[in-house]
């Protein structure tokens, strides 16, 4: 019975395009349903216990699709949920069609140079903003890079639209903590992935600050885990 | 007219919809469903926004029957439970069943590819006039939608409304 389970999804994954594996998914392009879809399929992990392992899985797909939901009810921009197979922990979502990373986005405009350094800005503007709204809904992604962030080819003359993507992490919580944590990962990504762009970042915070209503005690806390953090130098 | 799709995760599924307008009998056709009469799911389409709505709802019941987890007692109603935001069977099919007054009804069928469907049977039994599929929208109370959904406005900026029902409907048993 449990191998029958996954069998109509395993079976149609094996004709689909797969394009990332990862530690924790596989992800597949393909058509579902008349829709182009990414498929999102957090496979078993044999190293660990078999009951854990259903155990994590399960949370983390249940974690992901709640809090896609939840943020698309603060309109924050998320791929929509097709379906969901709980069997094989499979995520069907909306592909995104027409998009770049906002990782690849920074990476090309740094390198092309073509980009004003304004244009930089409005992104990190943006970025900061929704992410005040996420955190102002309690959510914490738990994951944030640039990598994690699209840029979806608005309509000519509009404006592109940002879509934050992989919930896989991510969790409820009202603590200022967290969503400092939430940022710190974001920083500590941010910076090592785009080299100089330590303004930019600030723009960031400063744009989250100003979208947030509950981000004084989060900034607050953000100084105090850089404090923290790993390889502090505790030489006085 | 009527409008098929092959559900890609399960092959043989052909999934049909077909739509009328200016309904006479939809008591009559209330009656039959009820008595188990009808080989098919009578949806009200006022509360339809797109097809798509149905194919995500009729590709969960039958993975759900497939592994034998469906919440109601038969595929036809477990599609009409799947369009519903909630999880109360009686609901479901108050809003999403047809009731007797109505002048519209989306009749949609499950069958196997390779099986010759007797669709002029249904459209001989239902006193209305057969339209596109995709006209459903046509007869769409978004308002109602929009109510029973509990859409955000906030959410229709960043999406559309069949977004926002969809996302729903895939995600209501963890919600």
């Amino acid at each position: 019975m449990a191998q029958e389970r996954s069998m109509a999804v395993t079976e149609f994954l094996s004709k689909a395009e797969l394009i990332k594996q990862g530690a924790e998914a596989r992800v597949y392009r393909t058509e579902f349903l008349g829709k182009p879809t990414i498929v999102k399929e957090r496979f078993p992990k044999r190293y660990r216990h078999p009951a854990l392992d259903e155990k994590l899985t399960h949370r983390r797909t249940v974690q992901e699709v709640r809090s896609i939901l939840r943020c698309r009810k603060a309109g924050i921009s998320t791929p929509v949920v097709y379906f969901v197979d709980y069997t094989s922990h499979c995520i069907f979502l909306e592909e995104i069609v027409g998009s770049v990373t906002v990782r690849d986005h920074i990476a090309s405009a740094q390198q092309s140079g073509s980009r004003t350094e304004s244009e930089l800005e409005q992104l990190a503007d943006r970025v900061g903003m929704i992410l005040g709204r996420m955190h102002d809904e309690d959510v914490i992604h738990g994951d944030l890079t640039t990598s994690n962030m699209l840029l979806k080819r608005g309509p000519e003359d509009g404006e592109d639209e940002l879509v934050l993507i992989d919930f896989g992490l991510s969790y409820n919580s009202a603590l200022p903590e967290d969503k400092g944590v939430d940022l710190y990962v974001l920083e500590k990504a941010f910076l090592s992935t785009h080299p100089n762009t330590e303004s930019l970042f600030e723009k960031l915070l400063k744009s989250y600050a100003a979208s947030s209503k509950k981000s004084a005690a989060v900034v607050k806390k953000l100084d105090e885990v850089r404090l923290r953090g790993r390889k502090r130098s505790m030489v006085g | 007219m009527h409008l098929t799709h092959d559900l890609e995760l399960f092959p043989d599924h052909r999934v049909t919809q077909l739509l009328f307008k200016d309904v006479k009998n939809a008591a009559e056709l209330r009656q039959c469903a009820m008595k188990g009469e009808v080989n098919g799911a009578l949806i009200n389409p006022t509360m339809l926004v797109n097809p798509f709505q149905v194919l995500v709802a009729a590709n969960k019941a039958v993975h759900l029957q497939t592994i034998g987890k469906m919440k109601t007692r038969s595929l036809y109603s477990e599609i009409i439970f799947n369009l519903s935001p909630t999880n109360k069977i009686s609901e479901a099919f108050k809003r999403f069943g047809i009731s007797d007054g109505d002048e519209s009804v989306m009749v949609v069928l499950v069958h196997n590819k390779d099986e010759p469907q007797p669709l002029s049977d249904i459209i001989a039994r239902v006193k209305g006039q057969q339209v596109a599929v995709e006209d459903v929208s046509s007869l769409s109370n978004n308002t109602k939608i929009q109510k029973l959904y509990k859409v955000t406005p906030q959410e229709e900026r960043c999406g559309t409304l069949l977004d926002a029902v969809v996302c729903r409907m895939a995600t209501k048993d963890v919600v």
